[in-house]
């Protein structure tokens, strides 16, 4: 009997061993992402890249409830590659700091926090930003002749607006501040889940809605995006992140991300979201189409 | 390129799906059983010397079993959550908590074989000179392997439906699935994208185990032999 109990001791101690290979956290790439859509197409994106120019397996950890969960994954070391951060996100999350409105301002600021405080790298923007958006649809548009916000000031009391619930309350850049930053209130506005606003503004049920700007809703409904020319809402440019621990043990690993650096529009990526959302492609599906489609899999790609 | 295919019918869908998505399906399909397969191999290779253990030596029974019990009362949940604090986000973490899961079937199935083998039948092997060793190997085993290999079976089954709610701290497997169809606008042929696999799964390794069992029944396997002679 001494023999089974010597079995079961070496057992325990083996999975003490296997929980305590994670605390040094460079052996294994670990990619974490948020439970959206996009962040889920990017972090595929990266596995495949990443798996196709080097030999390293990549770790999934996908449906993470929010960015300061996965903020704290990257801390504890279950994860060291984060797919999808967004400045304004971690901004006012991790980094506690006060909202700013300048995109380039914000993004090296972020970098530099991030940098310093945490000991992460986070990289330029993919190209995409997912921040708030005033959107009408083009016939409305035309008829008006509407391209930014201010456009809607001499027309607004006679609109009705679709806006997502959390944000008529919010502090900062809810409803209230922004009908004082633009001196302008609509007729009506109804609050509504976030995903139902693209389909009231297409069916002609409110005449302009508050969306996120990369919705693949955008694309299909072909509605225009007002641009907001004072700057209101805060910039939400999208970056991957990794720890600097696993880019120094990995020096290869960085040129493979950057790859994607710059290289997806807010158009490419209401698109991608589209194909996942609306038309049942698993978001890995997307990811290796997109990366095949754009000839990440050749070697004029790899060389850079 | 941009379908509408918010027109077809939840099945039209659901088979569309599969046409795009099939291979992905069957990734998550084959990581979602390892992940169960991994927590009740573990499980087996404490609970079985465990079980006997327990059968031999009666005082331990009743406290090992109430410890077994215990951990079969907390939510799969509950009990992943608190397990990601030591194992962190991921398969580890589920793989353990599959194995605490299984650890009461396959114990308690073991104790009861063992104890429910004809007393005369261990007397007689010692009776003609066998060691403890021996009467363990040659009768005690062979004869309750049957029942041992029911507590595998229900732990098995129990365990991909854990492996399913694996999905919400990252683990993957087919629950992903299941979480993108609720968040997805019009989920579900993606809801059952994921369920019915795993349903599938359960299903299959029930059938196949329960064939097993039944091939090491001793007595199915008394009359197998007579009928031969």
């Amino acid at each position: 009997m001494k023999r089974i109990f010597l079995l079961l001791m070496a057992t325990v101690l083996c999975f003490a061993g296997c929980s305590s290979s994670q605390e040094s956290n460079t052996d294994n790439i670990v990619i974490a992402n948020i439970v959206t859509t996009e962040s889920q197409i990017l972090s595929y994106m990266l596995k495949y890249l990443i798996e196709y120019y080097t030999d390293e397996e990549v770790e999934l950890i996908n449906n993470l409830g929010s960015s300061m969960v996965l903020h704290q994954a990257m801390i504890n070391g279950d994860a060291n590659i984060s797919a999808l951060r967004y400045t304004g996100t971690d901004l006012t999350g991790p980094l506690q700091e006060a909202p700013m409105k300048d995109s380039v301002e914000t993004l090296a600021f972020v970098q530099k926090a991030f940098n310093e405080r945490f000991n992460q790298t986070f990289f330029d923007s993919y190209g995409f930003e997912n921040t708030y958006a005033f959107m009408v649809s083009k016939e409305m548009a035309q008829k008006h002749n509407l391209t930014k916000i201010s456009d809607l000031q001499s027309i607004a009391s006679t609109l009705q607006a679709g806006v997502d619930t959390s944000w008529m309350n919010r502090e900062g850049d809810g409803y209230k501040a922004f009908t004082e930053a633009y001196a302008f209130d609509f007729k009506r506005t109804y609050p509504m889940q976030i995903g139902l606003v693209y389909d009231a503004v297409q069916a002609g049920e409110v005449d302009v809605v508050l969306g996120y700007t990369t919705d693949g809703r955008i694309a299909s409904y072909d509605l225009t995006v007002l641009e907001d020319d004072l700057n209101f809402f805060p910039p939400y440019d999208a970056s991957m992140m990794a720890t600097n621990e696993l880019l120094e043990a990995k020096p290869h690993i960085k040129p493979i991300m950057s790859l994607l650096v710059g290289k997806i529009s807010t158009e490419k990526m209401q698109e991608l979201n589209y194909l996942s959302d609306n038309n049942l492609m698993e978001p890995a599906v997307v990811a290796e189409n997109f990366l095949i489609e754009h000839n990440y899999f050749s070697e004029e790609v790899g060389d850079q | 390129m941009m379908e509408d295919l918010s027109k077809l019918s939840t099945w039209e869908q659901f088979t569309y799906y599969f046409r795009e998505n099939g291979m992905y399906v069957l990734e998550q399909f084959m990581s979602h059983f390892f992940i169960s397969v991994y927590g009740v191999l573990l499980a087996a290779l404490i609970g079985i010397p465990l079980g006997i253990f327990i059968a031999k030596t009666s005082k331990l029974a009743t406290p090992v079993m109430a410890l077994a019990n215990i951990i079969q009362t907390i939510p799969a949940l509950a009990l992943m959550a608190m397990l990601m604090l030591v194992f962190g986000l991921g398969k580890t973490t589920v793989i353990v908590t599959v194995f605490l899961y299984s650890l009461l079937p396959i114990i308690k199935n073991t104790y009861t074989g063992i104890l429910s083998i004809d007393k005369s039948l261990t007397d007689a092997g010692r009776g003609m000179g066998m060691t403890r060793k021996q009467v363990l190997y040659m009768i005690e085993l062979p004869l309750s392997l049957s029942i041992i290999i029911t507590g595998i079976r229900i732990a098995l089954v129990v365990a991909i439906g854990i492996t399913a709610i694996g999905a919400f701290i990252g683990a993957g497997g087919l629950g992903d699935i299941i979480i993108r169809g609720t968040n997805a606008t019009d989920g579900t042929a993606i809801i059952l994208a994921g369920a019915i696999p795993t349903a599938l799964m359960a299903v299959i390794v029930d059938v196949i185990l329960g064939w097993l069992e039944r091939r090491f029944d001793p007595q199915k396997k008394q009359q197998r032999l007579e009928k031969m002679i």
